[in-house]
């Protein structure tokens, strides 16, 4: 019925699922302020009931990917405006600049060589391997790296995007959990192992939160751009 | 209605630039150039900060919706959820919270140092 809709009404039919998609958006983003838990969060609340809708109705991704196209638009333009918290913060950013590169340094390569090893130990594909272990930065650039090292992209795509649910969604409050308290490590932490998704989450709680989270965000797709063309071979080196 | 259009025209300049700075420099994509040439921006004044306030704190409020589409992608990847399902759910999990507990406890520990307050910059701290 609604595929018909589809093809038949294309204009229409994209309205109705942009409305479904912001209202089911809204509905979850209130409840959760009311209720203040996580399970509540509206993009995980928005994609959980959009994928079994999209299963009945028969409707395929390209089709709603297409259907959506507008929202799709406006993500560019929504991480532009995350310099306005990024530029609030830059005094203190300038600041610890040396601190801060050389955490995320440690930190990216520590995750590429953990992931990575820990793919070729259980699944033993090097294609997946690499995919793996290039989830942590944004999609754009997680898939021009897994390409040029000749893994799995699709396979990126879909780790990047549960990485980026997973550090957004349980991110502060396993950070609370181990008593990482301040709004500059929870953000450069989440803004590094969840890139845009979990920067989205955390721009919520605070604007410093949302400062660091996007400073992460770019440095660690810079380091990893950097880092993983000669760590991932090395790697390769120790599986071969 | 005036600073939303002011806001918005100060974004679309900032991601044109983006997509310039991308197209000569490579490395990262558009969008992050735009949100650094966006901030550089703010911080020479060449766009205003005050008229920009309220409609980008409206803007990043929502931002989560526009990645709404790229998250339901996950419906073309159930062949392979079937296929190595558990560990890969596994990696990406523990490997993910391994990174939150590195970088999240070094800066915990390191980034304690208190900026010293000789104003002389143009930022005004809210």
């Amino acid at each position: 019925m609604l595929t018909r809709l589809l093809i038949d009404y294309p204009v229409l039919a994209s309205i109705t699922i942009i409305l479904i998609t912001v209202a089911s958006y809204q509905l979850a983003a209130s409840q959760q302020q009311k209720w203040q838990t996580i399970w509540l969060n509206p993009m995980l609340i928005t994609i959980a009931l959009l994928v079994p809708l999209l299963l009945f109705f028969d409707i395929n991704y390209q089709q709603y990917s297409q259907a959506t196209y507008v929202l799709n638009l406006m993500l560019e333009p929504a991480i532009v405006a995350l310099g306005f918290p990024l530029y609030q913060q830059l005094r203190q950013i300038k600041f610890h600049w040396r601190e801060i590169m050389s955490i995320l340094t440690l930190g990216i390569i520590v995750v590429i060589t953990v992931s990575f090893i820990m793919a070729m130990i259980f699944i033993k594909a090097p294609e997946i391997a690499i995919a793996l272990s290039l989830k942590s930065v944004t999609t754009p650039i997680g898939i021009t790296l897994t390409e040029q090292l000749s893994g799995d992209s699709s396979i990126t795509t879909f780790a990047i995007l549960i990485a980026g649910l997973f550090g957004g969604l349980l991110g502060p409050a396993w950070l609370s959990f181990i008593g990482v308290n301040s709004a500059k490590a929870q953000g450069l932490a989440i803004g590094s192992a969840s890139h845009a998704i979990g920067t989205a989450v955390l721009v919520r709680v605070s604007a410093e939160h949302g400062a660091y989270s996007s400073v992460a965000l770019i440095l660690s797709a810079l380091l990893t751009a950097l880092i993983s063309p000669w760590l991932i071979p090395l790697l390769q080196q120790l599986f071969s | 209605m005036k600073n939303v259009l002011y806001t918005l025209f100060a974004i679309s300049i900032s991601l044109l630039l983006g997509k310039l700075a991308h197209h000569l420099l490579a490395g990262l994509p558009a969008s992050l150039y735009g949100m650094v040439i966006y901030a550089l921006f703010l911080q020479l004044n060449w766009f205003s900060a005050k008229k920009v306030t309220a409609t980008n704190q409206w803007l990043v409020r929502h931002m989560g919706v526009c990645f709404v589409p790229a998250g339901v992608g996950v419906i073309n990847h159930f062949q392979l959820i079937q296929e190595h399902g558990v560990a890969l759910i596994a990696i990406i999990f523990s490997s993910t919270f391994i990174l939150l507990t590195v970088i999240g406890y070094l800066s915990e520990r390191l980034l304690t140092k208190q900026v010293p307050n000789d104003d002389n910059s143009s930022m005004s701290q809210k």
